[in-house]
């Protein structure tokens, strides 16, 4: 498909629909404050005034008090993470599920396409169902505690010698060396790799689209040395470099976050501006900017929608490579000692394989699922929205 | 039409599908038409009638799978090479035919120069010393008209500019002095003084190696310039064959009328209205019912017409070929299906 | 050509610098790095006598009282292989290093070699055969590949195989000498794990790459030249093919292999760069870390000059006055 195709607008239904024919000018409202979008600055700025009263109040409260009020208390999570959670959960509500449903008849059309791809099917199925776990089974399974009394809890149906009693459904999928419930970690741990996969993602998508379009508009000087530093980023192997900050300023899940989302999105950001680059030389931008827009305004409201898929798509098929480094830093003890992520519990039922195969094994087949889905919906995803990808 | 015992090549009934997604398309459905000794043979229509499969389908270079040859014969030079092994056709590939495809941008690869380009054709088939497959390759480069060939050789396609390329694609083609070129379009990519200066070059080089030269367009203006005779396809189907003259001047069936109505220098410059019918579900009858200003009840059953021969070598399928509207002589006799044109046995 | 090669040449020293410097940044900003005071506190805290501890810092990478002081003691040491003393070893920090890396390439480079030939083989294959089940299986190999964690991998292999089985050993040990068959086998899983994840990649790239080609017009001459399809495939789709591939060779894979290599050193206890790296980290030996992070990075540095270079020959397109 040639990109010329992408302004006239005149397209048949039976062309294919993509993120760019949405007419933004429309659907963001302009200059007008559309219901959705008062809904969706109140509930953001809400989001993140609630985290800064919690963070300026919060370890000040009684701790008697305390316990019984605010989402955190009862988060499976340290704070800040869980804030920064919430505010990406809103996000992906507000400009990927709002517009999904105001716009029935491209839903339609997406899906229509989408469907031909079973194993993008099946992983979508897979992840709802995992991203479900993630938001709400912590609060319904609860979080994994330590009880010695049941250490080394087989898990159902299976028993160390055949006749014995076995693992039970209290513990289905077993517990660990101190009697942690292995069905909790797994779930906490979902919601961790969650975490690590939308905020990161949401991270990489704000810096590349900044950046990339940045770049790509103003051209000249601001495009040399972006791009220059973007090159020298990529050279450095990204593992390494995570490492190595999380070794100096590591810690907690919400600075591994930050560094994640902080080191990944080079890659991104260059892809951007070279499809950036070719939406400049077109006419509506042109027009935009003989009516005198400004150049904020023409990037945010023109570049950036515009190369949208191409950015979408991107920050999909990073989302594996964000669980895959937390769980590695996890595995080798760099991540949050506080947070079952599925990294650290893999790394827990390293010593034990001989007597307790369960405690590496289970963790570690939801990861590989859920990577594995992760990398057949960014595939997917690249089929039917990247314009040069056939 | 001199040499009318023994035609070079000879296509019978040839079907070839293509096996997508949305079905099987029926590229080329029953194509026959002869070339003899020496000829220049256009196939001419409009794009997407299925020419560049009949040609290509002539040595199976259309990819296999999705494309499948269903039916049909190619007698080459009296054998069938819908029966050859994989070798023999190999052989037969650059060896005794050569092919020169539409787009001379894209027919060189990039990362090699021309010469080793044109010397892969050579020692596909020849067991020449290095040395003397490049002077081969030098001289086919001079005959082709790129001058300076003995430096140029070694530059890379990128150097050359697309009328040049298109010279060293047919230097290709020509490497081993086949006795049958196909010609894909070759010049469409090319503007119109290149295109003249190919056309010339063709008809010397069909001289100075004695071949016969298939020749794909959708300009009846360099039919009128190069062809002796002509097949006019459709939708998969040959709607009429017959010497230039014939075409021109005693054109029997409506699709070849309103062709030539196209001509720059007509009055009517209008393409014809309407496009042409699904590839995968064709209809019945007559391909062309739809847009044909003629079409009767008789045109929409059945399957399409036979090619009949109206006159001696020329054949029309069309029922109402007769029509008699403009000026048609009336068929002397009714032989059946034309020798040298086949048609559905 | 030469103009080109010169002018990616002082690129590649200023971009090293660049990094370099990023790196001191990210350091001397870091909580780690401590000025010389606290440094010296903080081992006599730990029981160092004072005037040890002070000899120590002055072994230190990039030490100093000002920044520029320890800007410029950093670069200087960096640039004439004066990288620190290493604690945990009592050793220079090149020293170590130099112990330490055939126990890596020992494994890295067979499974290098592996992960091209059978990545780029298979990838071929599959683009050649497009839609076959041949394709669909190496596809989904493909995606199982780079989805597996390799770190679980690992130890579902060592389960399998040294726990349940017990054909192979669970760890690596050091007694045995590296060019014998006893070492050999116990290389067997880190080198099946590091390169699954390469090969995966690869074949995905490779096939990618050659798709582009399979249709080409090129092809097509190639194939009514005559020749036979082994050498329509080698020459006019793998060929072309490499000039793209080559780029993802050493950004993309150079840095799976290293990251892959550091978790099963750790996993299996082979005393490579990576097991050293993460006993630095444990062990909060800066100096160490720094210099094994820093030689994948000079690593990819490289590879990246000889890649462009090796592009320039392989794509004869290239238009030198573009960089
Ligand atoms: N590889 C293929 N797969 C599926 N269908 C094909 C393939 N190649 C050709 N076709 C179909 O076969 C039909 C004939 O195509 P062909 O290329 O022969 O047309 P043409 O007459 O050469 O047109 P043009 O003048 O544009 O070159 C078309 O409907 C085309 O879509
Ligand atoms: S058969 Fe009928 S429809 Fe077909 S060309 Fe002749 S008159 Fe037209
Ligand atoms: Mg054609």
């Amino acid at each position: 498909m040639s990109t010329e195709t992408h302004t006239d607008g005149t397209r048949d239904g039976h062309d294919e629909i993509t993120f760019e024919d949405v007419d933004w000018e429309e659907f963001d409202g302009g200059l007008e404050w559309t219901r959705t979008r008062v809904a969706a600055y109140l509930t953001m700025g809400g989001i993140a005034l609630a985290w800064l009263l919690d963070s300026l109040y919060g370890s000040r409260r009684d701790p008697l008090v305390d316990y019984q009020f605010g989402p955190v208390e009862f988060a499976p999570n340290p704070g800040n993470v869980e804030w920064l959670f919430t505010l990406t959960l809103a996000v992906l509500f507000f400009y990927c599920l709002v517009p999904l449903y105001q716009n029935p008849r491209r839903t339609k059309h997406y899906w229509k396409e989408f469907k031909k791809n079973k194993a993008a099917v099946a992983s979508l199925v897979f992840l709802v169902f995992i991203f479900l776990v993630a938001v709400f089974g912590p609060f319904i399974v609860g979080r994994p505690e330590l009880d010695l009394a049941n250490a080394y809890q087989p898990p159902v149906f299976y028993s160390y010698v055949p006749g014995l009693e076995g693992g039970t459904w209290e513990h289905p999928f077993g517990t660990m060396q101190s009697g942690e419930d292995i069905l909790q970690t797994v779930v906490i741990g979902a919601r961790v790799s969650m975490m690590v996969g939308l905020i990161g993602c949401l991270m990489i998508v704000v810096l590349a689209s900044a950046v990339g379009t940045t770049a790509a508009y103003f051209g000249g000087l601001v495009d040399e040395v972006l791009m220059r530093f973007v090159d020298i980023m990529l050279t450095f192997p990204t593992f390494f470099l995570i490492l190595f900050v999380v070794y100096l300023y590591g810690g907690d899940l919400f600075t591994i976050i930050l560094i994640l989302g902080l080191t990944t999105w080079t890659a991104t950001s260059r892809l951007v501006r070279s499809e950036a680059l070719q939406r400049n030389e077109e006419q509506y931008i042109d027009a935009a900017k003989n009516v005198g827009a400004s150049e904020r305004w023409i990037i945010t409201r023109h570049l950036v929608p515009n190369v949208s898929n191409t950015i979408i798509t991107a920050a999909t098929l990073a989302i594996p490579s964000l669980i895959l480094y937390e769980a590695v830093l996890a595995f080798l003890g760099f991540g949050d000692p506080n947070v079952w992520s599925w990294g650290r519990v893999i790394s827990e039922g390293r010593g034990d394989l001989q007597n307790a195969w369960w405690i590496a094994t289970i963790p570690g087949v939801f990861l590989f699922l859920t990577v594995l889905a992760f990398n057949f919906l960014g595939d997917a995803l690249r089929d039917a929205l990247d314009p040069r990808h056939e | 039409m001199t040499m009318t015992d023994d035609p070079l090549l000879s296509i019978r009934n040839l079907q070839t599908y293509f096996h997508t997604d949305d079905g099987v398309v029926k590229a080329v459905d029953g194509v026959s038409f002869d070339v003899d000794r020496g000829e220049t043979v256009c196939i001419v229509g409009e794009s997407g009638s299925g020419k560049s499969v009949t040609s290509e389908s002539i040595t199976q270079l259309i990819p296999i799978p999705p494309g499948e040859i269903v039916g049909g014969e190619v007698y080459f030079d009296g054998e069938d090479v819908t029966e050859l092994s994989t070798g023999e056709l190999q052989e037969l590939r650059g060896g005794r035919i050569g092919h020169v495809f539409q787009n001379p941008q894209g027919a060189l690869n990039p990362v090699y120069t021309v010469g080793y380009q044109i010397r892969e054709a050579i020692d596909a088939h020849h067991d020449l010393s290095k040395a003397e497959a490049r002077q081969r390759a030098i001289r086919l480069l001079e005959d082709v008209g790129i001058p300076e060939a003995a430096t140029r050789i070694d530059d890379y396609p990128h150097e050359f500019s697309g009328g040049m390329k298109q010279r060293v694609v047919i230097a290709i083609a020509l490497a081993c002095e086949p006795d049958l070129l196909i010609a894909d379009e070759p010049t469409t990519a090319l503007d119109v003084t290149i295109e003249a200066q190919i056309l010339d070059l063709l008809r010397d080089l069909q001289d100075e190696y004695d071949m016969s030269i298939v020749f794909i367009t959708h300009d009846l203006g360099v039919v009128a310039e190069i062809a002796d005779r002509v097949v006019v396809m459709y939708a998969g189907k040959v709607m009429e064959t017959g010497s230039v003259e014939d075409i021109f001047e005693n054109s029997a069936h409506p699709y070849t009328e309103a062709l030539l109505e196209c001509l720059p220098g007509q009055s009517n410059l209008e393409p014809i209205p309407g496009t042409l019918p699904s590839a995968t579900d064709p209809p019945d009858g007559c391909r062309f019912h739809d847009r044909c200003e003629y079409a009767t009840e008789e045109c929409r059953v059945g399957d399409q017409p036979a090619l009949s021969e109206i006159e001696d070598g020329h054949g029309v399928s069309c029922v109402h070929w007769q029509r008699g509207s403009d000026g048609l002589p009336e068929p002397t006799d009714v032989r059946g299906p034309v020798r040298s044109t086949g048609g559905e046995r | 050509m030469k103009a080109y090669i010169a002018k990616r040449i002082a690129w590649t020293f200023f971009a090293t610098w660049v990094t370099l410097t990023i790196t001191f940044l990210l350091l001397d900003f870091s909580p780690i790095s401590a000025a010389g005071a606290e440094f010296v506190d903080q081992q006599v805290q730990q029981g160092m006598d004072a005037d040890e501890a002070r000899e120590l810092y002055q072994e230190q990478l990039g030490h100093g009282d000002t920044a520029w002081e320890r800007y410029t003691n950093f670069m200087v040491g960096l640039a004439t292989f004066d990288w620190g003393w290493s604690s945990m070893y009592s050793q220079p920090v090149v020293d170590v290093i130099a112990n330490s890396w055939i126990y890596s390439f020992q494994y890295v480079f067979p499974a290098t070699v592996l992960s091209v030939i059978l990545g780029f083989a298979i990838g071929l294959y599959s683009a050649t055969h497009q839609y076959t089940k041949e394709d669909y299986a190496a596809t989904l190999f493909a995606f199982t590949g780079i989805s597996l964690p390799n770190f679980w991998f690992a130890i579902m292999l060592i389960l399998i195989f040294a726990t349940m089985l017990g054909w192979l050993p669970t760890y690596y040990s050091t007694d045995v000498a590296l060019l014998s068959l006893e070492n050999a086998k116990q290389l067997i899983l880190p080198v099946i794990v590091l390169s699954t994840a390469a090969i995966a990649s690869e074949m995905r790239y490779a096939r990618a790459e050659s798709l582009e080609y399979v249709h080409a017009e090129f092809v097509k001459t190639a194939r009514a030249k005559g020749l036979s399809e082994n050498q329509v495939t080698i020459r006019h789709i793998f060929r072309p093919a490499m000039v793209p591939l080559i780029t993802i060779l050493v950004g993309d894979i150079l840095g799976l292999l290293f990251a892959g290599g550091y978790v099963i050193e750790v996993i299996f206890q082979i005393p490579g760069l990576g097991l050293v790296s993460y006993e630095a980290i444990i062990q909060q030996d800066t100096p160490l870390v720094l210099a094994t992070v820093l030689i994948p990075v000079f690593i990819a540095i490289i590879g990246n000059l000889v890649q462009d270079i090796c592009y320039t020959i392989l794509d004869p397109r290239i238009d030198f006055g573009d960089r």
